[in-house]
């Protein structure tokens, strides 16, 4: 027990002199613990504690909350009456000593509301920056000493790119120390581009195949290819938002506004045999309703599917208001099991041919900019330069809206079969910003009331994710929820401050990028503190440290190996699996039933090229904990199993990835204490220490011992160091 | 994540006793029991979770597809009488139905060919028909229940629904959910083993969501015991690399960690060395575990001479036995094949011949190692399937669509009343109905005696493994999430 409080002593403002913080610390309890009787979902006749109003009502002579005289409210009363207890006994949720306690505070100090945090647009943080407002919480601690040059030049250039530094870069700034220089060179590298992008595909939940029942292919890769190139040109975050939910409505699309739409249709469809459309109608919907909660909004809104929130301020209705955005767009409910699942367009296959088309368009508009004159000849080679990059086109699902709108009612306990009422109008939830005045009620209006200044949420919530990707954690440790019964930030001025900021500069993501791993909060040691007592690193008073994701340390191994195939996008590429894994589960008449690897380079491309079948992603994905992509995931889980031990050591790729290191050192360096040091400086950007030396000279003389000759016992011993927690965490 | 921060994550909302319960799950939880002080380690694994458990483990044999109660279990002599007529408008009473028969012209009513017998139990009796002759003769062991429902009609939802608690996709397994709550004490063998036996109609898909861990960490997921290739993904070392050659490579990885740890201060990589340690063990535990030679021929003569194929379904229940001897407490097998929309006779026959002596011989062989005290065992599919023919109708061949309002599962061992039945449907086996044979409209959000909704059956498997399916919690996006979402009632009157 000694340890917790002294986390939760050094995290909080538990207490202050005015009485507990309404928001931070007594909306959680009344939220986990009433709201499910007593909240915005509560019955007729139930007091009402998620308002001021509604806790001081007066009940005939008594309320829960009394203004005036605290201590004879009903709620201080009930939550210490022992004969007649708040909570009933019987409820699953029972209130802590300290919670009594703090709401006993509270009520004495008045029982004052205000506004839940997130729901209250961010303040200007004046003289913000993250160092000042990450060292304010130090407890005068200060900061730990920064981390040497060449675990910074890793962390960084594995935050940024997913890879270690190329050698150059590493051995420029170990000798220059310009932190700088590096970071632009990683922020310029397209390899930036294919890291960050694959956070968002999980959020977004893109795969290569339908999802359900046959989970047949489906045309949608031009859409993550589009989304890396979107990083990698740090397109404005808020029309990278925009152009996913809108792109089509945009006037005069271009081919990328139109490919980014995938994002609508991204939802996990059927063609079952008996399925009924509605049905899926309906389903589809909440798919892509409770998508854009969680990843725009960090809010749960399934609840709200069935009934109004127990927890957060959304009817019932308002969930189907929100869902009417989404209701009118021109695709059958059913996918037919077909890879061109209307509507579809055509758009470049691979990065390469978007090049080509924007450098074709660059052309275009350069034309046209000459204005009037004799052209002909020139805009009949563009026209041939057109129809040929055209024909290498391939086909990817996009929205479209119906000319004319679907009717959305609200339904019964979410069944699609028991509608009620009368249509419901688009719109969104009354407790955020309203909707904007002259935007048009459809998705492009949605997208314009998510990307404005008013919304409180959306860029809390992204750069909450963006922190998290860079820190291991974000400052709101439940980045899918920052709701009633979400985390509260460990630092809200900072979050606060980074979201406005992140807004004021026309959504910069390469510039809040840079931001972040500038500081010294990034660039602290990562080693535990003896100082003080922060398991979790609440306080960041150390750097960051955690098990890279299954892509990386797959990715990390391919490119020590001298294996890695640079080519980027197109088609989802299919390295080794073991037979029948996708056999023994799919239909028969599935056309992903049968697993065929690739023969060629391709099997070396980075991993977020890797075939991604939805109900049964590649297993080297799997076991180290990537979401099945059939639903959003915003933070993933970080297992610890033996199967990852027989994976990293036995899986035939990283068989191969082994050979590689081990050919690569025995010809490039002379003797075993400089391959041992070559190879540290892979996979840790430094040479081995006196006991790694030592350890792995060791493995490698009982490896010949044993008969084995030099490159196989090489192959052992990088095998090992490439499963080594040197090699798979993040430091 | 490590104890401490899943005490982190959950811990200002967790009551004590859910830590209690998380205490007491078994390995992998020494660092919450020191944090805690003694005291919490007081309650152990047999002693269940929330309650007193009178089934230590669980093998639960899926039947895919939708199995016909009507042509195995669910009796019901005056159909014979209305071959062919339609089904009376006042049964189907404007229930919905598939789209795949819902625009057929008629519902013929389609009584089953086999012939039932009834078999003695401990009440007043099981018919079992002809396809069934092994397991018929254990049904004194076995708890049936004609009255099994759920409210989806199509294989991905329902198959996700009845594994999951929704029918839309991203929640945990119930296998992990096991996982989650019971932990594992095997040192030697993952907690959660899930098998796939070969079927000759294997039709209609199964996904890694069924044993996939949905928002928990990946420890609690399924873990495929394979009959092609390694048994367990990556088992295997890659040529040329001994079994003395990976310990001195685990050796030379645990120096490296150990020095990584005192670098870093992580007690995370502490952790992973276990986990490796534990690879190399199952490395011999598993091949031990495949290698059936030590088994009797008596047990093969009980199993069918098929146990001895890898694959089948009978090897997979002989597996089964051999997991949970080994400590392994939760064990999944997956049959496909069931979904007969056509030619039922012949897909039928054949699927039952895979699986009859099998479960049979699982049953028998659990009892007389005096096993099935503690063991359950439970059978059932994800829906069952129509009164009325899909298709052509003819006496000796027929299909059958997918029905949702009553199937037949039937649950033995670890605290379950043996021999009797549960449940009752009218007489076209289309409708729950009560004891006179009067409809009834059961409802998953009230209990209805004599009902077994599959939220109901997952909260009762739940609560003979000393688990409250109310009070088995993870926090996901907020809400406290359970496998069995805001419903499911224990089934008391199976106890016992």
């Amino acid at each position: 027990m000694r340890k917790i409080a002294i986390a939760c002593l050094l995290v909080g403002p538990i207490w202050s002199e005015e009485g507990p913080d309404f928001s931070t610390e007594i909306l959680p309890i009344l939220s986990n613990k009433c709201f499910a009787c007593h909240g915005p979902d509560a019955k007729k006749d139930e007091v009402r504690l998620d308002s001021y109003e509604g806790a001081t009502e007066d009940l005939g002579g008594y309320s829960a909350i009394d203004s005036e005289k605290p201590e004879n409210g009903e709620l201080l009363i009930r939550i210490h009456d022992e004969e007649d207890p708040m909570p009933p006994e019987d409820a699953e949720k029972q209130l802590t000593k300290a919670e009594r306690v703090l709401l006993s505070r509270w009520i004495k100090s008045g029982g004052k509301y205000a506004e839940h945090w997130a729901f209250v647009k961010p303040g200007i943080v004046e003289g913000g920056s993250i160092d000042r407002l990450v060292e304010a919480k130090l407890n005068g601690k200060g900061f730990a000493p920064e981390a040497d040059r060449h675990t910074l030049a890793r962390r960084v250039a594995m935050v940024l790119t997913g890879l270690p530094p190329e050698k150059g870069q590493l051995e420029a700034y170990v000798e220059s120390g310009d932190f700088e220089e590096l970071v632009d060179q990683l922020l310029g590298s397209e390899r930036f581009g294919e890291h960050q992008a694959r956070y968002w595909l999980d959020a977004v939940r893109y795969g290569d195949t339908h999802g359900l029942h046959l989970d047949n292919k489906r045309g949608i890769y031009p859409y993550r290819d589009w989304v890396v190139k979107a990083f990698n040109e740090n397109l404005p975050f808020d029309d990278f938002i925009t152009w996913q939910l809108a792109g089509d409505l945009l006037e005069n699309p271009t081919v990328a506004q139109r490919v980014a739409t995938g994002y609508v249709r991204m939802n996990v469809s059927t063609a079952e045999g008996g399925a009924i459309p509605a049905e899926f109608q309906a389903k589809n919907n909440f798919d892509r309703t409770e998508n854009f909660g969680t990843i725009f909004l960090g809010m749960t809104l399934n609840c709200a599917r069935c009934h109004t929130h127990k927890y957060d301020p959304i009817v019932h209705e308002e969930y189907y208001q929100l869902m009417a955005f989404f209701n009118s767009t021109s695709e059958s409910p059913m996918d037919g099991n077909k890879y061109e699942y209307k509507p579809v367009m055509k758009a470049p296959a691979n990065a390469a041919a978007w090049k080509q088309w924007d450098a074709y368009v660059k052309k275009r508009e350069a034309l046209k900019a000459r204005g009037e004159g004799d052209f002909a000849e020139l805009v009949k080679k563009l026209d041939e330069e057109k129809a040929n990059l055209e024909k290498e086109f391939t086909t990817t699902l996009v929205a479209e809206e119906l000319k004319k709108k679907r009717e959305t009612k609200v339904l019964r306990r979410g069944e699609y079969n028991e509608p009620m009422g009368e249509p419901v109008s688009r719109g969104v939830f009354e407790v955020l910003n309203p909707f904007p005045k002259d935007a048009p009620k459809n998705r492009l209006g949605l997208a314009q009331w998510t990307t404005s200044r008013e919304n409180p949420l959306v860029a809390r919530v992204l750069v909450n994710r963006f922190w998290q990707s860079v820190f291991g954690a974000g400052l709101v440790r439940s980045p899918e929820d920052f709701g009633l019964q979400g985390r509260q930030p460990t630092h809200p001025k900072l979050l606060d401050w980074l979201a406005v900021d992140f807004q004021e500069s026309g959504w910069d993501y390469k510039g809040l990028m840079k931001m972040m791993v500038m500081s010294k909060t990034f660039r602290q040691d990562s080693v535990r503190r003896a100082d003080f007592q922060d398991p979790e690193n609440l306080l960041l008073g150390r750097g960051p440290s955690y098990r890279l994701d299954a892509e990386v340390i797959r990715d990390l191994g391919l490119w020590a190996g001298g294996l890695l195939d640079p080519t980027m996008g197109g088609e989802g590429v299919k390295p080794f699996q073991p037979g029948g894994m996708w056999a023994a589960l799919s239909h028969p008449g599935s056309n992903t039933k049968k697993y065929v690897a690739d023969k060629d380079q391709r099997v070396f491309r980075r991993s977020l090229y890797v075939y991604w079948k939805r109900t049964s992603p590649h297993p080297m994905m799997t076991l180290f904990d990537a979401p099945s992509r059939e639903v959003s995931c915003v933070r993933r889980t970080s297992g610890n199993t033996p199967l990852q031990s027989l994976a990293l050591f036995n899986e035939p790729q990283r068989v191969a990835m082994a050979q590689g290191v081990a050919s690569r050192l025995l010809s490039e360096k002379k003797n075993d204490a400089e391959r041992v040091n070559q190879l540290f400086q892979w996979i840790a950007c430094r040479d081995a220490s006196e006991h790694e030396r030592m350890v792995c000279l060791e493995l490698l003389k009982q490896a010949k011992d044993a008969k084995h000759d030099e490159k196989s016992a090489w192959s052992q011993l990088a095998g090992t160091v490439l499963a080594s927690d040197t090699t798979i965490l993040l430091y | 994540m490590n104890e401490f921060e899943i005490f982190q994550e959950n811990g200002l909302s967790q009551t004590r006793r859910q830590l209690f319960g998380r205490a007491a799950l078994g390995l992998g939880t020494a660092s919450l029991a020191q944090l805690m002080g003694p005291s919490l380690q007081a309650a152990t694994t047999s002693e269940g979770m929330h309650h007193k458990a009178t089934a230590k483990r669980v093998i639960y044999l899926f039947m895919s597809g939708g199995p016909s109660q009507h042509d195995m279990w669910d009796y019901k002599p005056k159909m014979q009488g209305m071959f062919g007529k339609d089904l009376p408008e006042y049964v189907r009473d404007g229930q919905r139905i598939t789209g795949m028969t819902s625009r057929q012209k008629t519902l013929p009513v389609c009584p089953s060919k086999y012939k039932f017998t009834r078999q003695e139990n401990n009440q007043d009796g099981v018919w079992v028909s002809e396809l069934l002759p092994h397991t018929a003769k254990v049904v004194k062991d076995l708890c049936v229940v004609h009255t099994t429902f759920t409210e989806a009609i199509n294989h991905d939802p329902a198959i996700t629904y009845i594994q999951t608690g929704s029918q839309i996709p991203g929640r945990p397994s119930m296998g992990s959910w096991l996982s989650y709550g019971l932990g594992n004490v095997n040192e030697n063998l993952p907690g959660y083993v899930v098998m796939h036996a070969r079927s000759s109609y294997a039709e209609q898909s199964l996904f890694g969501r069924l044993w996939g861990s949905g928002f928990m960490p990946s420890e609690h997921q399924g873990v495929l015991l394979r009959s092609q290739g390694d048994p367990v993904l990556y088992l295997g070392n890659p040529e040329g690399v001994s079994r003395s050659d990976r310990r001195n490579q685990l050796d030379a990885l645990s120096a490296l960690n150990y020095e990584q740890h005192q670098r870093l201060g992580d007690p995370e990589i502490l952790s992973r060395i276990k986990q490796h340690e534990m690879a190399y063990r199952m490395q011999t535990s598993v091949p031990e575990l495949m290698d059936l030679s030590g088994e009797s021929d008596e047990t093969f003569k009980l199993y069918g001479e098929e146990a001895r194929q890898a694959g089948t379904f009978s090897a997979c229940c002989l597996n089964a036995r051999r997991l949970i001897e080994r400590g392994v407490r939760n064990v999944q097998i997956f049959h496909r094949g069931w979904d007969a929309h056509g030619n039922l006779p012949r897909e039928h026959e054949s699927q039952c011949k895979d699986i009859d002596q099998a479960c049979a011989a699982l049953i028998i062989d659990l009892k007389r190692k005096g096993m099935l005290e503690d063991t359950l065992v439970v059978w059932g599919g994800e829906f069952g399937r129509t009164a009325y023919c899909q298709g052509g109708l003819k006496k000796e061949n027929y299909g059958r669509d997918h029905h949702p309002r009553c199937f037949t599962t039937w649950m033995a061992g670890g605290g379950v009343k043996p021999g009797i039945t549960y449940g009752k449907t009218d007489d076209f086996g289309y409708n729950i109905a009560d004891a006179d044979g009067n409809p009834l409209k059961p409802d998953k959000e009230k209990y209805t005696p004599g009902t077994m909704h599959i939220h109901d059956l997952n909260a009762t498997i739940l609560h003979l493994l000393g688990i409250d399916h109310k009070k088995l919690t993870y926090r996901y996006q907020g809400r406290d999430f359970r496998l069995t979402d805001i419903h499911g009632h224990v089934l008391k009157e199976l106890l016992a």
